[in-house]
């Protein structure tokens, strides 16, 4: 194909990319160095006080610390739960493959918020799992379950398993079942075979896994809003309370820039770490 | 070195028909043994049942006397190679030839040492470091074998291992990997569908069809006499002559070039027979022999294959070195050693 074939083709893909995507992610950073305005987005001049702000106040250091705190529990919480899973997905032999695929996405089906009071009602002080573990007579007062960290992060886990599940599930697919038997006849015993050969192979599709399970809790909003309330908030929802409540969008672009800046680093040092040198 | 016995070896996967059935055969130590036969008649089923892979429905596999057929895979000690060579793709060369060495707990200093011995074997010490995408598909086949031997295995498997190279590399492969049986003396089972691999590279070839073994023999006797049509197609081109009794001569049957002895069935009935298309002469018209007319010529060098039909209407197939050039619709003669003949078994 030609140069300007190609070029043509790309054209509308490139433009919305640029329309939706560069020019707010440059707008975003732009206005995170700007005074804050009066009934403007942003006022005059430019300024790192923004940063300064965010960097010399504990409670937003802490509130960032405590969001990629979230978004590292709830990738090793998907991976515990979804490696098993998607190993056993994989199986050739698997019957009723539609039904669990239904299952594993079964999250993604239900809106966002509706999922969300889901979860509040069965993790509220009144909710489900405290009512019954109370009237088993297995506790006294409630377990804290709610306006916390550990519910966000249940909540969480739930809707992202899926993102954490496929990739797996997709990589161990695509491992050639003679590597495995090979495995075995040099002596290897099942678990050595999973630990030596299947997990590094399977290495790709964790890798993406946790990459986007990790990005996506990062940046949620809805359900760390409704399960956190007002006692426990991510850097998203300050970010939004910044720009929406008070109105202050060159704070609210500097938070979530911060925040970009912070899980990008996580997810390169991650990457680094994690680098296959045989693909 | 390792002696191995199959005896009534039977594989039946849920439901089907048996993909082995009943298989008995003796492998002496040492032996570089073929599975011969076409694709579906239970040949990897059969290997991998030496390997553990599959379990055995009936029958018994012993190595040197000893039952294994309970004995699971990893503590089999065969070396097995795969069709698609099956390396680790995230281990170096080095890494995988060593990894059956890790998992018997050998020492550092001993895995370093043998795997260097196998890297040498295996003509592979300079790309130690390399990762098997970064190689061609002989090397990838070189590691595959090495990593099989470096345990020092009872016997070694082989799956169709030349099926994914070229012609030529084929050829070179299939010297490489004899040459390095008779070196190590171990007792190797190969499993092709490609006859002249099974018949350059065997000790004892065994042809299988549908699950059963057709016959067992050493390469020039199952060439020279099958005991089945199926067979002796199998391994090379053949005439297949259904030839009456001679009623002039007792025991004989009729045929072009004259009366066969043959193990005689009732008057009137017939036998066949087999003829390999290089036993017979032939000469231009005149000659001592049967007339025939060449129908077509097929040159290709160093050979050339005829079709040749005789007055009765009768074709048969004769390859000979062209010594002359005899064209289409030439009248010629033809002669056989009538002791190149073979009676075939029935198949029913
Ligand atoms: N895992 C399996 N499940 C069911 N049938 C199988 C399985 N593997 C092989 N077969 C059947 O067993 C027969 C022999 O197969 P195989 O041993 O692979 O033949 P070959 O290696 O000689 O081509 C074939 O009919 C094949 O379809
Ligand atoms: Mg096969």
């Amino acid at each position: 194909m030609s140069q300007r074939k190609t070029f043509l083709l790309l054209l509308p893909a490139g433009v919305l990319l640029v329309v939706f995507l560069a020019i707010p992610y440059v707008s975003v950073f732009i206005s995170a160095f700007r005074e804050p305005g009066q009934g403007t987005p942003y006022g005059e001049g430019y300024t790192i006080a923004n940063f300064t702000r965010i960097l010399g106040d504990w409670f937003y250091v802490k509130q960032a610390l405590n969001t990629m705190l979230i978004g590292a529990v709830t990738t090793l919480a998907t991976l515990v739960i979804g490696l098993p899973v998607a190993f056993q997905l994989a199986r050739p032999d698997l019957k009723l493959r539609g039904l669990f695929y239904g299952i594993v996405l079964s999250p993604l089906l239900v809106g966002i918020v509706i999922r969300s009071y889901g979860w509040t009602i069965l993790l509220g002080n009144n909710g489900v799992i405290n009512r019954t573990l109370r009237e088993w007579g297995w506790i006294d007062g409630p377990l804290p379950l709610m306006y916390n960290t550990l519910g966000i992060v249940i909540a969480l886990t739930h809707v992202f398993l899926p993102f954490m599940i496929l990739p797996i599930m997709s990589a161990v697919q695509g491992i050639d079942p003679s590597v495995g038997s090979a495995a075995r006849s040099l002596g290897a015993k099942r678990p050595t075979v999973i630990r030596r050969v299947l997990l590094p192979l399977a290495m790709p599709g964790i890798q993406s896994g946790c990459i986007l399970v990790f990005v996506l809790a990062l940046s949620s909003y809805v359900t760390p809003a409704l399960i956190g309330g007002l006692r426990v908030k991510t850097t998203a929802v300050t970010v939004v309370d910044a720009m929406i409540d008070t109105f202050q969008w060159p704070f609210g672009a500097a938070l979530a820039l911060t925040l970009s800046v912070l899980g990008g680093g996580s997810v390169l040092i991650f990457a680094r770490l994690t680098r296959m040198k045989w693909k | 070195m390792t002696e191995v016995r199959l005896n009534r070896l039977t594989k039946i996967y849920s439901g089907g028909k048996p993909a082995v059935d009943s298989i008995t055969l003796d492998i002496p130590s040492g032996q570089f043994v073929s599975l011969l036969g076409p694709s579906g008649c239970g040949k990897t089923t059969t290997l991998k049942m030496l390997a553990g892979f599959e379990d055995v429905t009936s029958g018994e596999i012993a190595f040197d006397g000893e039952d294994v057929g309970r004995v699971p895979a990893e503590d089999r000690d065969i070396g097995m190679v795969f069709q698609n060579y099956a390396l680790f793709p995230h281990m170096t060369v080095q890494q995988n030839l060593a990894f059956g060495l890790e998992m018997r707990k050998v020492s550092k200093a001993e895995i370093k040492r043998r795997v260097q011995a196998t890297l040498e074997m295996v003509q592979l010490d300079h790309l130690a470091d390399r990762y098997p995408a970064q190689l061609s598909g002989g090397q990838q086949q070189r590691v595959a074998i090495g990593r099989a031997l470096t345990i020092e295995p009872r016997i070694l498997l082989l799956d169709e291992p030349l099926a994914n190279l070229d012609a030529k590399l084929r050829e070179e492969m299939r010297v490489f990997i004899r040459d390095l049986q008779k070196r190590v003396g171990i007792t190797t089972v190969y499993v092709t569908h490609d006859q002249a691999e099974a018949m350059t590279m065997s000790d004892l070839v065994v042809v299988m069809f549908d699950g059963h073994i057709a016959q067992a023999g050493a390469p020039r006797e199952i060439y020279e006499t099958p005991k089945t049509a199926k067979v002796a197609g199998f391994v090379g081109q053949v005439n297949l002559i259904e030839a009456p009794m001679d009623p002039a001569t007792p025991g004989h049957a009729a045929t072009p070039f004259g009366p066969v002895p043959v193990t005689a069935p009732g008057v009137g009935e017939t036998v066949t027979l087999a003829l390999r298309p290089e036993a017979i002469d032939i000469a231009p018209a005149g000659a001592p022999g049967t007339p025939a007319t060449i129908e077509r010529v097929q040159y290709s060098g160093a050979i050339v294959d005829y079709t040749l039909r005789f007055a009765d209407g009768t074709a048969m197939e004769v390859k000979t070195i062209p010594r002359h050039p005899f064209a289409t619709g030439d009248a010629v003669s033809l002669s056989v050693d009538l002791a190149r003949f073979r009676q075939l078994e029935r198949e029913y």
